[in-house]
Protein backbone atom coordinates (compact mmCIF):
# COMPACT_ATOMS: atom_id res chain seq x y z
CA UNK A 1 0.00 0.00 0.00
CA UNK A 2 0.99 3.65 -0.21
CA UNK A 3 1.31 3.93 3.53
CA UNK A 4 5.10 3.93 3.90
CA UNK A 5 5.34 6.81 1.46
CA UNK A 6 2.76 8.74 3.40
CA UNK A 7 4.68 8.27 6.64
CA UNK A 8 7.61 9.73 4.81
CA UNK A 9 5.45 12.62 3.56
CA UNK A 10 4.37 13.27 7.11
CA UNK A 11 7.99 13.51 8.23
CA UNK A 12 8.69 16.00 5.46
CA UNK A 13 5.77 18.12 6.64
CA UNK A 14 6.96 17.99 10.22
CA UNK A 15 10.55 18.85 9.36
CA UNK A 16 10.33 21.22 6.41
CA UNK A 17 6.65 22.25 6.16
CA UNK A 18 6.86 20.61 2.74
CA UNK A 19 3.71 21.54 0.78
CA UNK A 20 4.24 18.91 -1.91
CA UNK A 21 4.40 16.24 0.80
CA UNK A 22 1.14 17.58 2.16
CA UNK A 23 -0.48 17.36 -1.28
CA UNK A 24 0.33 13.62 -1.31
CA UNK A 25 -1.41 13.11 2.00
CA UNK A 26 -4.30 15.25 0.81
CA UNK A 27 -4.71 13.28 -2.43
CA UNK A 28 -4.85 9.99 -0.60
CA UNK A 29 -6.95 10.89 2.43
CA UNK A 30 -9.28 13.75 1.38
CA UNK A 31 -11.60 11.55 -0.78
CA UNK A 32 -11.69 8.87 1.94
CA UNK A 33 -12.41 11.34 4.72
CA UNK A 34 -15.07 12.98 2.54
CA UNK A 35 -16.65 9.55 1.98
CA UNK A 36 -16.57 8.89 5.74
CA UNK A 37 -18.67 11.99 6.42
CA UNK A 38 -21.14 11.13 3.65
CA UNK A 39 -21.43 7.54 4.95
CA UNK A 40 -22.26 9.04 8.33
CA UNK A 41 -25.24 10.83 6.82
CA UNK A 42 -23.69 14.26 6.29
CA UNK A 43 -24.68 16.14 3.11
CA UNK A 44 -22.15 16.91 0.41
CA UNK A 45 -21.43 20.61 1.02
CA UNK A 46 -20.96 20.02 4.74
CA UNK A 47 -18.84 16.93 4.16
CA UNK A 48 -16.50 18.96 2.01
CA UNK A 49 -16.19 21.70 4.64
CA UNK A 50 -15.47 19.10 7.31
CA UNK A 51 -12.91 17.41 5.06
CA UNK A 52 -11.18 20.76 4.71
CA UNK A 53 -11.12 21.16 8.49
CA UNK A 54 -9.66 17.68 8.97
CA UNK A 55 -6.87 18.15 6.44
CA UNK A 56 -6.12 21.65 7.76
CA UNK A 57 -5.70 20.13 11.21
CA UNK A 58 -3.25 17.59 9.78
CA UNK A 59 -1.24 20.46 8.32
CA UNK A 60 -1.43 22.84 11.29
CA UNK A 61 -0.99 20.25 14.04
CA UNK A 62 1.43 17.92 12.26
CA UNK A 63 3.81 18.16 15.22
CA UNK A 64 1.26 16.33 17.39
CA UNK A 65 1.57 13.21 15.29
CA UNK A 66 3.99 10.59 16.59
CA UNK A 67 4.58 7.68 14.22
CA UNK A 68 5.81 5.47 17.09
CA UNK A 69 2.53 5.82 18.91
CA UNK A 70 -0.01 5.36 16.18
CA UNK A 71 -0.56 4.78 12.51
CA UNK A 72 -1.15 7.88 10.41
CA UNK A 73 -4.55 6.53 9.38
CA UNK A 74 -5.58 6.14 13.04
CA UNK A 75 -4.54 9.70 13.82
CA UNK A 76 -6.46 11.09 10.84
CA UNK A 77 -9.47 8.91 11.66
CA UNK A 78 -9.63 10.35 15.19
CA UNK A 79 -9.47 13.91 13.85
CA UNK A 80 -12.33 13.16 11.43
CA UNK A 81 -14.36 11.47 14.16
CA UNK A 82 -13.95 14.46 16.46
CA UNK A 83 -15.13 16.81 13.71
CA UNK A 84 -18.13 14.57 13.19
CA UNK A 85 -19.05 14.68 16.90
CA UNK A 86 -18.75 18.44 16.81
CA UNK A 87 -20.88 18.69 13.67
CA UNK A 88 -23.75 16.63 15.11
CA UNK A 89 -23.52 18.49 18.41
CA UNK A 90 -23.98 21.78 16.61
CA UNK A 91 -26.95 20.73 14.49
CA UNK A 92 -28.73 18.97 17.36
CA UNK A 93 -28.89 22.08 19.49
CA UNK A 94 -30.38 25.45 18.83
CA UNK A 95 -28.12 26.96 21.42
CA UNK A 96 -24.85 25.12 20.98
CA UNK A 97 -22.80 27.71 22.80
CA UNK A 98 -23.47 25.79 25.96
CA UNK A 99 -20.38 23.82 26.76
CA UNK A 100 -20.35 20.16 25.93
CA UNK A 101 -17.82 18.01 27.74
CA UNK A 102 -17.18 15.94 24.63
CA UNK A 103 -15.34 18.90 23.21
CA UNK A 104 -12.56 18.59 25.74
CA UNK A 105 -12.83 14.81 26.17
CA UNK A 106 -12.08 14.05 22.57
CA UNK A 107 -9.90 17.00 21.72
CA UNK A 108 -6.27 15.99 21.57
CA UNK A 109 -6.91 12.88 23.54
CA UNK A 110 -3.81 10.76 23.38
CA UNK A 111 -4.55 8.69 20.33
CA UNK A 112 -3.01 5.40 21.20
CA UNK A 113 -1.76 3.83 24.38
CA UNK A 114 -0.24 0.88 22.60
CA UNK A 115 2.73 0.76 20.31
CA UNK A 116 2.03 0.93 16.62
CA UNK A 117 3.70 -2.51 16.17
CA UNK A 118 1.60 -4.11 18.87
CA UNK A 119 -1.54 -2.64 17.34
CA UNK A 120 -0.56 -4.03 13.94
CA UNK A 121 -0.11 -7.54 15.32
CA UNK A 122 -3.43 -7.42 17.11
CA UNK A 123 -5.29 -6.19 14.08
CA UNK A 124 -3.71 -8.96 12.06
CA UNK A 125 -4.89 -11.50 14.61
CA UNK A 126 -8.39 -10.05 14.65
CA UNK A 127 -8.53 -9.97 10.86
CA UNK A 128 -7.63 -13.67 10.81
CA UNK A 129 -10.44 -14.46 13.22
CA UNK A 130 -13.16 -12.51 11.45
CA UNK A 131 -14.70 -13.52 8.15
CA UNK A 132 -15.44 -11.04 5.36
CA UNK A 133 -19.03 -10.51 6.39
CA UNK A 134 -18.05 -9.71 9.98
CA UNK A 135 -15.46 -7.20 8.78
CA UNK A 136 -18.08 -5.50 6.65
CA UNK A 137 -20.48 -5.46 9.60
CA UNK A 138 -17.87 -3.85 11.87
CA UNK A 139 -17.27 -1.19 9.26
CA UNK A 140 -20.95 -0.51 8.67
CA UNK A 141 -21.81 -0.47 12.37
CA UNK A 142 -18.92 1.45 13.90
CA UNK A 143 -17.29 3.35 11.03
CA UNK A 144 -20.43 4.34 9.12
CA UNK A 145 -22.61 4.22 12.26
CA UNK A 146 -25.44 2.33 10.60
CA UNK A 147 -28.12 0.70 12.72
CA UNK A 148 -28.39 -3.09 12.89
CA UNK A 149 -31.64 -2.81 10.95
CA UNK A 150 -30.01 -0.89 8.13
CA UNK A 151 -27.10 -3.33 7.98
CA UNK A 152 -29.59 -6.23 7.76
CA UNK A 153 -31.44 -4.48 4.90
CA UNK A 154 -28.30 -3.64 2.94
CA UNK A 155 -26.70 -7.07 3.31
CA UNK A 156 -30.08 -8.78 2.82
CA UNK A 157 -29.75 -11.01 5.86
CA UNK A 158 -32.03 -11.37 8.90
CA UNK A 159 -31.75 -8.77 11.66
CA UNK A 160 -31.17 -11.51 14.23
CA UNK A 161 -28.09 -12.68 12.32
CA UNK A 162 -26.61 -9.17 12.33
CA UNK A 163 -27.21 -8.81 16.06
CA UNK A 164 -25.76 -12.20 16.98
CA UNK A 165 -22.69 -11.82 14.72
CA UNK A 166 -21.81 -8.39 16.11
CA UNK A 167 -22.44 -9.69 19.61
CA UNK A 168 -20.04 -12.51 18.86
CA UNK A 169 -17.29 -10.03 17.93
CA UNK A 170 -17.88 -8.03 21.10
CA UNK A 171 -17.69 -11.20 23.20
CA UNK A 172 -14.50 -12.44 21.54
CA UNK A 173 -12.59 -9.15 21.69
CA UNK A 174 -10.76 -10.05 24.94
CA UNK A 175 -9.67 -13.39 23.49
CA UNK A 176 -8.42 -11.78 20.29
CA UNK A 177 -6.21 -9.45 22.27
CA UNK A 178 -4.49 -12.13 24.29
CA UNK B 1 -26.77 -10.04 30.78
CA UNK B 2 -23.31 -10.58 29.38
CA UNK B 3 -21.12 -7.89 30.96
CA UNK B 4 -18.31 -8.30 28.42
CA UNK B 5 -20.60 -7.44 25.53
CA UNK B 6 -21.92 -4.29 27.19
CA UNK B 7 -18.44 -3.14 28.24
CA UNK B 8 -16.97 -3.66 24.78
CA UNK B 9 -20.01 -2.05 23.20
CA UNK B 10 -19.33 1.01 25.36
CA UNK B 11 -15.67 1.10 24.27
CA UNK B 12 -16.52 0.63 20.57
CA UNK B 13 -19.26 3.26 20.70
CA UNK B 14 -16.86 5.70 22.35
CA UNK B 15 -14.25 5.10 19.65
CA UNK B 16 -16.91 5.57 16.98
CA UNK B 17 -17.94 8.86 18.52
CA UNK B 18 -21.65 8.17 18.85
CA UNK B 19 -22.08 8.44 22.63
CA UNK B 20 -23.81 11.36 24.30
CA UNK B 21 -21.90 13.63 26.72
CA UNK B 22 -22.70 11.63 29.90
CA UNK B 23 -21.60 8.27 28.51
CA UNK B 24 -18.58 9.85 26.81
CA UNK B 25 -17.32 11.12 30.16
CA UNK B 26 -18.03 7.74 31.71
CA UNK B 27 -16.28 5.81 28.92
CA UNK B 28 -13.20 8.01 28.79
CA UNK B 29 -12.79 7.68 32.57
CA UNK B 30 -13.11 3.91 32.21
CA UNK B 31 -10.39 3.89 29.54
CA UNK B 32 -8.18 6.05 31.73
CA UNK B 33 -8.50 3.79 34.81
CA UNK B 34 -8.58 0.36 33.18
CA UNK B 35 -5.53 -0.79 31.21
CA UNK B 36 -7.29 -3.69 29.52
CA UNK B 37 -10.14 -1.48 28.39
CA UNK B 38 -7.76 1.16 27.07
CA UNK B 39 -5.91 -1.48 25.03
CA UNK B 40 -9.16 -2.66 23.50
CA UNK B 41 -10.04 0.97 22.80
CA UNK B 42 -6.69 1.66 21.11
CA UNK B 43 -6.86 -1.50 19.04
CA UNK B 44 -10.35 -0.67 17.95
CA UNK B 45 -9.36 2.88 16.97
CA UNK B 46 -6.60 1.34 14.87
CA UNK B 47 -9.17 -0.94 13.22
CA UNK B 48 -11.27 2.09 12.35
CA UNK B 49 -8.13 3.73 10.98
CA UNK B 50 -7.65 0.71 8.71
CA UNK B 51 -11.24 1.15 7.59
CA UNK B 52 -10.31 4.68 6.56
CA UNK B 53 -7.38 3.46 4.45
CA UNK B 54 -9.59 0.92 2.66
CA UNK B 55 -12.53 3.29 2.38
CA UNK B 56 -14.03 4.20 -0.97
CA UNK B 57 -13.10 7.53 -2.55
CA UNK B 58 -15.62 10.31 -2.97
CA UNK B 59 -13.72 13.24 -4.45
CA UNK B 60 -14.50 16.65 -2.98
CA UNK B 61 -15.76 18.85 -5.82
CA UNK B 62 -13.96 22.09 -5.23
CA UNK B 63 -11.48 21.43 -2.46
CA UNK B 64 -7.75 21.62 -3.17
CA UNK B 65 -4.85 20.93 -0.88
CA UNK B 66 -3.88 24.60 -0.96
CA UNK B 67 -7.24 25.44 0.69
CA UNK B 68 -6.13 23.43 3.69
CA UNK B 69 -2.77 25.11 3.99
CA UNK B 70 -4.29 28.59 3.95
CA UNK B 71 -7.20 28.09 6.31
CA UNK B 72 -6.64 28.56 10.00
CA UNK B 73 -8.70 26.61 12.48
CA UNK B 74 -6.23 25.90 15.21
CA UNK B 75 -7.56 25.80 18.73
CA UNK B 76 -5.15 25.60 21.62
CA UNK B 77 -4.62 22.05 22.84
CA UNK B 78 -5.92 21.21 26.25
CA UNK B 79 -4.66 17.64 26.64
CA UNK B 80 -6.96 16.29 29.32
CA UNK B 81 -5.28 13.66 31.45
CA UNK B 82 -7.98 13.27 34.05
CA UNK B 83 -11.54 13.76 32.78
CA UNK B 84 -13.16 13.47 36.24
CA UNK B 85 -11.11 16.23 37.85
CA UNK B 86 -11.45 18.42 34.77
CA UNK B 87 -15.21 18.11 34.90
CA UNK B 88 -16.02 17.95 38.62
CA UNK B 89 -12.97 19.68 40.11
CA UNK B 90 -11.81 18.46 43.50
CA UNK B 91 -14.33 15.83 44.64
CA UNK B 92 -13.93 16.90 48.26
CA UNK B 93 -15.28 20.33 47.45
CA UNK B 94 -18.51 19.13 45.83
CA UNK B 95 -21.87 19.75 47.45
CA UNK B 96 -22.72 16.12 48.12
CA UNK B 97 -26.31 15.28 48.89
CA UNK B 98 -26.79 12.79 51.71
CA UNK B 99 -29.33 10.11 50.74
CA UNK B 100 -28.96 8.30 54.06
CA UNK B 101 -26.22 7.95 56.65
CA UNK B 102 -22.93 7.00 54.98
CA UNK B 103 -24.36 7.23 51.44
CA UNK B 104 -23.99 10.45 49.47
CA UNK B 105 -24.49 11.32 45.83
CA UNK B 106 -23.84 14.20 43.46
CA UNK B 107 -25.80 14.51 40.23
CA UNK B 108 -23.90 16.18 37.39
CA UNK B 109 -25.69 18.95 35.56
CA UNK B 110 -25.23 17.71 32.07
CA UNK B 111 -27.55 18.09 29.11
CA UNK B 112 -28.20 14.48 28.16
CA UNK B 113 -30.86 11.80 28.27
CA UNK B 114 -28.64 9.65 30.50
CA UNK B 115 -28.15 10.68 34.10
CA UNK B 116 -24.59 10.95 35.43
CA UNK B 117 -23.95 10.71 39.16
CA UNK B 118 -21.11 10.37 41.61
CA UNK B 119 -21.76 8.04 44.55
CA UNK B 120 -19.80 8.06 47.78
CA UNK B 121 -20.14 5.31 50.36
CA UNK B 122 -18.45 5.33 53.76
CA UNK B 123 -16.53 2.19 54.84
CA UNK B 124 -18.83 -0.77 55.51
CA UNK B 125 -22.00 1.00 54.38
CA UNK B 126 -24.42 -1.08 52.34
CA UNK B 127 -27.26 -0.39 49.93
CA UNK B 128 -30.53 -2.22 50.67
CA UNK B 129 -31.55 -4.92 48.19
CA UNK B 130 -32.84 -3.23 45.06
CA UNK B 131 -33.36 -3.65 41.35
CA UNK B 132 -33.07 -1.12 38.53
CA UNK B 133 -35.50 0.71 36.29
CA UNK B 134 -33.28 1.31 33.29
CA UNK B 135 -29.80 -0.01 32.67
CA UNK B 136 -27.23 1.23 35.16
CA UNK B 137 -23.43 1.41 34.77
CA UNK B 138 -21.18 1.71 37.82
CA UNK B 139 -17.46 2.50 37.59
CA UNK B 140 -15.27 2.43 40.72
CA UNK B 141 -13.08 5.56 40.98
CA UNK B 142 -11.67 5.02 44.47
CA UNK B 143 -11.82 2.21 47.01
CA UNK B 144 -13.96 -0.86 46.35
CA UNK B 145 -17.31 -2.52 46.98
CA UNK B 146 -18.69 -6.02 46.75
CA UNK B 147 -22.05 -7.65 46.25
CA UNK B 148 -23.53 -11.08 45.50
CA UNK B 149 -21.74 -11.10 42.13
CA UNK B 150 -18.18 -10.27 43.17
CA UNK B 151 -15.74 -7.57 44.23
CA UNK B 152 -15.21 -4.38 42.28
CA UNK B 153 -12.20 -2.10 42.69
CA UNK B 154 -10.75 0.96 40.99
CA UNK B 155 -11.30 0.78 37.23
CA UNK B 156 -13.89 -2.04 37.39
CA UNK B 157 -17.32 -1.65 35.85
CA UNK B 158 -20.55 -3.24 36.93
CA UNK B 159 -23.57 -3.21 34.67
CA UNK B 160 -27.05 -3.72 36.10
CA UNK B 161 -30.37 -4.12 34.41
CA UNK B 162 -33.93 -4.87 35.51
CA UNK B 163 -33.15 -8.52 36.14
CA UNK B 164 -30.43 -7.85 38.67
CA UNK B 165 -31.15 -7.57 42.36
CA UNK B 166 -28.21 -6.96 44.62
CA UNK B 167 -26.92 -5.62 47.95
CA UNK B 168 -23.65 -3.71 47.42
CA UNK B 169 -21.41 -3.15 50.46
CA UNK B 170 -18.54 -0.64 50.48
CA UNK B 171 -15.12 -1.91 51.56
CA UNK B 172 -14.65 -1.76 55.34
CA UNK B 173 -11.19 -0.24 54.92
CA UNK B 174 -11.62 2.35 52.22
CA UNK B 175 -15.28 2.92 51.42
CA UNK B 176 -15.76 3.82 47.78
CA UNK B 177 -16.45 6.53 45.26
CA UNK B 178 -18.16 5.49 42.03
CA UNK B 179 -19.35 7.10 38.84
CA UNK B 180 -22.75 5.96 37.66
CA UNK B 181 -24.87 6.27 34.55
CA UNK B 182 -28.57 5.58 34.56
CA UNK B 183 -30.26 5.14 31.22
CA UNK B 184 -33.73 6.51 30.96
CA UNK B 185 -36.61 4.30 29.88
CA UNK B 186 -36.37 2.96 26.38
CA UNK B 187 -38.35 4.74 23.71
CA UNK B 188 -40.17 2.37 21.36
CA UNK B 189 -40.43 2.91 17.65
CA UNK B 190 -42.46 1.25 14.92
CA UNK B 191 -46.00 0.05 14.53
CA UNK B 192 -46.89 -0.39 18.19
CA UNK B 193 -44.49 2.30 19.39
CA UNK B 194 -46.99 4.89 20.53
CA UNK B 195 -48.94 2.28 22.48
CA UNK B 196 -45.79 0.99 24.21
CA UNK B 197 -44.63 4.52 24.99
CA UNK B 198 -47.99 5.28 26.57
CA UNK B 199 -47.58 2.15 28.65
CA UNK B 200 -44.09 3.24 29.76
CA UNK B 201 -45.42 6.68 30.57
CA UNK B 202 -48.22 5.31 32.74
CA UNK B 203 -45.79 2.95 34.44
CA UNK B 204 -43.38 5.77 35.26
CA UNK B 205 -46.28 7.86 36.52
CA UNK B 206 -47.14 5.23 39.09
CA UNK B 207 -43.51 4.68 39.94
CA UNK B 208 -42.99 8.30 40.84
CA UNK B 209 -46.03 8.33 43.15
Amino acid sequence: MEKPNLDNSMRRIQKDRDEMAFSEIFDFFAPKVNAYFIQNGIKFESSEELTQEVLSTVWVKSNLYDSNKSALSTWIFTIARNKKIDFFRKISKIDFKEEDIREFLYQDREVSLIEENEAKKQIERINNELDEQQKIMIKMNFFENKSHKKIADELEIPLGTVKSRIRHILTKMQEFLR
Amino acid sequence: MNGTVVKNQLIFDFASGILGPAKSLFASTYLQLNTKASKIGSTFENMLGENLIDNENIQPKSLKYTDCIESKNSKPSSNIKDPITSFFGNLNNLKWKQVYKGFKEYTASIDDKDELKLIKMDPGVSVPLHSHGGKEYILVLEGSFCDEYGEYSKGDIQINDQKIKHTPIASRDTGCICLSITEKDVIFYGKYGSFLNLFTFIKSFFKSK
